[in-house]
This record gives C-alpha cells, sequence and structure tokens, in this order.
C-alpha cells in the first residue's frame, strides 16, 4: 500500500509498454495527437497568460481575436495590482494557505504515528472515524460549520478561514500506510537504544518519510489555496479575502469595462503558485493521485 | 480491558491500564477535536437545523418536523434543480471518462521523446482552481474577445451567446466542468493501464491481435475497476459542481444552472436566509453522496483481484 510502488515515470515505464508495436514510423500520428490534444488542453491557461501581456486595446480592438499579443505590456499587471487590494488578497491566501498546511501536515504525522505504532484502548473505533469522515461531504458541514465560526466572531479572520481545516482525515490515512510500510526492526532498535517515541519519530521516521510527506504537502498546499466556497461565504471583508475569492469579485467590476488583460493578470497572479508547485513536484504529485486512485 | 477488538497486533496489546494509552492519545488529540467539531458535529447539527424554520424577524428557531422537506419534495423549484444536477452528470461523467481513457491510451504508448511535455500540458488542469477555472472559460465563451465563437467562426458556425442563453448555460459549464478535471481523470486512467500485466499484451500479439483490438479485448476490460472508480468519484464531483457555476453564471440564466448545491448556497447565504430549507436540501444531497461513495468503499474489495 505504499505509493512508492506505483511509477509513472515517463523514461522506464515508456520503455517497457507494448499496447503498440513499436516502430519510428508509427510514433509520428501518435506525436501529432498527443500534441494537438496537449495544446488544446493547456489552451485557456496560455491564453490567460498572453493575455495579460496584451494592451487594452488590443484586446477589444480587433476583429479577429489572436493569442500572442503584437505589443507586450506589463499595464495589465499594474492595474490590477492597484485596482484591488490583489497584494491583500495574495498574502491572505498565503496565510491561509501556509496555516492549513504546516498544521495538516504537522497533525497528520502525529497521528498517522500514533495509529502506525501504538497499541491502545479504542484504536480500531478511533480509525474508522477518520477513515468514515472522509465520505462526508462539504454539503453537510458548511452551513453549521459557518454558523459556528459567526457565533465564534471569527468571521472575517485567519481563524475563521483556518481552523476547520487544520486536519486532514486524508493526511493522517496517508502517513499511518506510509509509516506501516517501515520496517518495525527499527523501532524496536531505537527502544533497545532508549529513544523514545517523539525523538524516535522525527529523527528517524519523518526522515525516511521525506516523499510521502512532501507528496501530502503538496495536495495540502494546493487543495487549500483552491480552497472556494468556504472563504467565500466565511469572508465578506475585502481586507479578508483569498486570492480566489478576489478574482471573482476583480472579475465581476472589470468585466463592464471589458477589461480582460487586467482579469487575466489578475487569473495569472492567483494560478502561478500552484503552476510553480505543478512544475516543480509534477511527478511526487502524479504519483500521490494515482495512488490515491488505485487504493482508493 | 475485557473488551478488547480483535486485530492482527493483538499480541502488543497493553496489559497494564489506561496509561500506555494516554500517549497514543496525545498524539491523535489535534486531529480528533478537529474531526469532532467540524466534521462529525455538524453532521447531526445539519439534521436538527433541517428540522427548523427561523421566523422571518428574529432569531427564533421554530421546530417544523419534517415540513422542510415534505414541502420540498412537492415544489417544482426543488426537482428543477435536482434535474440540473442530474443533467451535469450526465453531461460530465461518460464524456469526462470517455476523453480521459483514450488520451491515457495514446499516453501509455512506448513514445521515445517528449513523453514530459505531453503530460505537462495534459495534466496541468489538475492544479487549476474552479474560480480560476471559469475565469478563464468566461473569457472563451465571450461573445466579444472570446476565442470559442472566433473560432468557431473559421469553420462557418454562427456560436451561441453561451452564458446568456439556457441550454448552452448548461453546455458551457459541463465543457468547464469536464476541462478542470480532466488532468485528474487521465493519471488515473493512466495509472490503471499501466498496471496491466504486460504479459497478456505479448500474447494476444503472438495471437495476432491488432491495436484496437488489443484495446477491446484486454485494455477496456482489464481498466473496467479504474473506470468503476473513476465513474463513482466524477459523479460526486459533477453533483458538487459549484465554483464553476458560481463564476460562469451565478446559476442563471433564470435557474438554467441552479443546481442543488447553488440552491443551497442561495437559500443559506444569499439575501433572505432559509437555514432550514438550506440544511434540508443539503441533507438530502449528502445521504445521496455518501450512498454513492459507500458503493466505492465495498468495490474496492472486488478491485483487488486485479492487482
Amino acid at each position: 500500500m505504499t505509493m512508492d510502488s506505483f511509477t509513472l515515470d515517463e523514461t522506464e515505464e515508456a520503455e517497457v509498454r507494448h499496447i503498440s508495436s513499436r516502430s519510428r514510423f508509427a510514433d509520428v500520428p501518435v506525436h501529432i495527437a498527443l500534441l494537438f490534444i496537449g495544446l488544446a488542453i493547456a489552451t485557456p491557461i496560455i491564453i490567460a497568460f498572453f493575455m495579460s501581456f496584451t494592451p487594452l486595446r488590443e484586446i477589444v480592438g480587433r476583429a479577429n481575436p489572436s493569442v500572442i499579443p503584437d505589443t507586450w505590456t506589463f499595464a495589465n499587471y499594474e492595474k490590477a495590482w492597484n485596482a484591488t487590494p490583489f497584494g491583500r488578497f495574495v498574502l491572505n491566501s498565503f496565510i491561509q494557505t501556509g496555516v492549513i498546511t504546516a498544521a495538516q501536515v504537522f497533525f497528520s504525522i502525529l497521528a498517522g504515528y500514533a495509529f502506525a505504532m501504538f497499541e491502545f484502548r479504542g484504536k480500531n473505533a478511533l480509525f474508522v472515524l477518520v477513515i468514515g469522515s472522509l465520505i462526508v461531504p462539504f454539503e453537510l458541514t458548511f452551513i453549521p460549520n459557518f454558523l459556528l465560526i459567526s457565533d465564534l466572531g471569527w468571521a472575517n479572520t485567519y481563524a475563521g478561514l483556518t481552523v476547520p481545516f487544520l486536519a486532514s482525515a486524508f493526511g493522517v490515512f496517508m502517513m499511518r500506510q506510509f509509516f506501516m510500510s517501515l520496517p518495525r526492526d527499527l523501532y524496536d532498535a531505537a527502544k533497545i537504544d532508549g529513544a523514545g517515541d517523539w525523538k524516535y519519530l522525527w529523527a528517524v521516521m519523518a526522515p525516511l518519510s521525506k516523499g510521502a510527506i512532501s507528496a501530502f504537502t503538496i495536495f495540502s498546499f494546493l487543495s487549500a489555496w483552491n480552497q472556494y466556497l468556504w472563504p467565500l461565504i466565511i469572508t465578506n471583508d475585502e481586507s479578508m479575502r483569498t486570492a480566489q475569492i478576489g478574482i471573482r469579485f476583480f472579475l465581476v467590476n472589470q468585466e463592464r469595462a471589458t477589461d480582460w488583460g487586467a482579469i487575466m493578470a489578475g487569473a495569472v497572479i492567483v494560478m502561478i503558485p500552484t503552476l510553480i508547485v505543478f512544475i516543480v513536484a509534477q511527478k511526487q504529485l502524479v504519483k500521490g493521485i494515482a495512488a490515491s486512485g488505485l487504493k482508493g | 480491558m475485557t473488551t478488547t477488538v480483535e486485530s492482527p497486533a493483538k499480541k502488543r496489546r497493553p496489559r497494564d491500564g489506561w496509561r500506555p494509552s494516554l500517549k497514543a492519545y496525545a498524539y491523535l488529540i489535534p486531529t480528533f477535536i478537529i474531526l469532532f467539531v467540524f466534521v462529525y458535529f455538524p453532521i447531526i447539527e445539519s439534521f436538527r437545523l433541517s428540522l427548523k424554520r427561523v421566523a422571518p424577524f428574529g432569531n427564533q428557531e421554530i421546530s417544523v418536523g419534517f415540513e422542510n422537506y415534505t414541502r420540498l419534495l412537492s415544489s417544482s423549484d426543488f426537482w428543477d434543480t435536482v434535474k440540473v444536477s442530474v443533467f451535469f452528470m450526465i453531461g460530465t461523467v461518460p464524456i469526462g471518462i470517455g476523453l480521459a481513457v483514450i488520451i491515457a491510451i495514446l499516453l501509455s504508448y512506448p513514445l521515445k521523446r517528449l513523453n514530459g511535455l505531453y503530460r505537462t500540458l495534459i495534466f496541468v488542469p489538475v492544479v487549476i482552481s474552479s474560480a480560476i477555472g471559469g475565469v478563464l472559460f468566461r473569457l472563451l465563451y465571450n461573445p466579444v474577445v472570446g476565442f470559442f465563437n472566433y473560432w468557431l467562426s473559421l469553420v462557418g458556425i454562427d456560436g451561441p451567446n453561451w452564458l446568456n442563453e439556457q441550454t448552452w448555460a448548461v453546455v458551457a459549464v459541463t465543457i468547464t466542468v469536464v476541462w478542470r478535471q480532466l488532468g485528474f481523470n487521465v493519471i488515473i486512467a493512466l495509472a490503471g493501464i499501466q498496471n496491466i500485466n504486460e504479459q497478456l499484451y505479448e500474447a494476444a500479439k503472438v495471437d495476432g491481435a491488432g491495436v484496437m483490438r488489443r484495446i477491446r479485448s484486454i485494455t477496456l476490460p482489464m481498466l473496467s475497476p479504474t473506470l468503476f472508480f473513476l465513474a463513482i468519484v466524477n459523479v460526486i464531483i459533477s453533483l458538487q459542481a459549484f465554483g464553476e457555476i458560481n463564476i460562469l453564471t451565478d446559476g442563471g440564466p433564470g435557474r438554467a444552472t441552479t443546481n442543488l448545491v447553488y440552491q443551497v448556497f442561495v437559500d443559506g447565504f444569499v439575501g433572505t436566509k432559509f437555514t432550514g430549507r438550506a440544511s434540508a436540501q443539503a441533507f438530502m444531497l449528502a445521504v445521496m453522496i455518501i450512498g454513492i461513495s459507500i458503493l466505492n468503499f465495498r468495490s474496492l474489495r472486488s478491485r483487488v483481484h486485479y492487482q
């Protein structure tokens, strides 16, 4: 049940696939098909990127829209950044995402370790509660959570944005699975050496689990950064909006002015952190998703 | 101590009371505080709220029994939102999975180079939020500066006013949801294909089976557990579509794209708040989604056979 048993590595994996017979000539149609499909899928993002550098007069002034601008400009970014407190939105998102990710990773490691290494009363029942919470959809929780957070006076605060998400059942499950795959002898040896659990967890287990921990960190970061419904309902003060909510209101305001260059600049600002993560950690991300799919 | 649950690790069960358990609980407490306060308690609270009506003036709650449910079930507005949810499901699930399988089969072809580039281009929607998906496609659908109608005009088609016509608005949201889900679906389908035993293909090749035959007789049947998993996940995701609708159409035009989730949002958070009615709808939707999820958990057992 470890994630590392699934490799989607393009080089080694590709070598051993034989759905089709191998000849260089036969590769050509596949290349063409994949290039076409790949470009079609990435097109909305590519267009947004180019349009964010296109002057307004070029966007509205042409009969035939062209993807690549004739002249390049940074004006859209200046406008997006200054028209609304975009800097503030991005800062809010980084705080919200940072707190959620750090807490989810830390608490998941702790709980995963407890489920993997300790024997204790009610272990099975508690583990069922963790797994069971995975199938509870947000529709069932967001209204009571909204009322609770509002009653606590946490609407429009970082606490309101983050506290309901400080733990992750998925993270606990993932960490437990990984810790259980590590050899138990290590633990017994450490016990004989007199190392306590806390020390063993951070000095031995955590470094050995770097792959699993970073895969979950990426997951956690992406889902926190991309949250929409919760930040939409729990903030109505402009200064507390996250980037995702900011772009929605920016769109509504700028669309009347048909200032699509500025809107796309805003969109690029909002998605750039996730695109960077995607480029840098694509393999881990893909592996994590593939493992979650194959193993439920 | 007497009622021990059977577990493979029975040998290591604590023999000296609660003390060894306390350390474990210390590791677990942060997770369980959050799970109880923000997942398990709200389930009960959600049901309790669905049996209430908040008086129009003031904050007084009135118990109304199952009135919220009976009223909903006999209102055509409610069934309209159910219909929209079902439309999104029918529109997104087969197309989304079909496309994903075709693309995954192509990606599993043993190319010598450019594999990484194709994967990057195809997987990228996986990191795009529903809000950004909505914004990007709102531009594409725009009748003046958008690209869809311009491209359609190149092949002689006069494109519709996507977001302002009832039928096309449903199509527009469907396309956006399919696009955003595609990266995930391809990754899962590709992993499923790569898990298929190589020898099956070798044997088929020896028997002279062509490419299409091998896809039909080996890839698709062996992929059926993966397809089932994808179907379940995609049904749940299509039922929960919210961000794209909020940004593309705001549930309109009229109520053409108001699905159940959107109606819960409108009833619960926009204008006059009908918390009881919103909760009742949320509860019904959730029961459906949980039912589908349990179906998925049960299917895990059958999928083990293939691995």
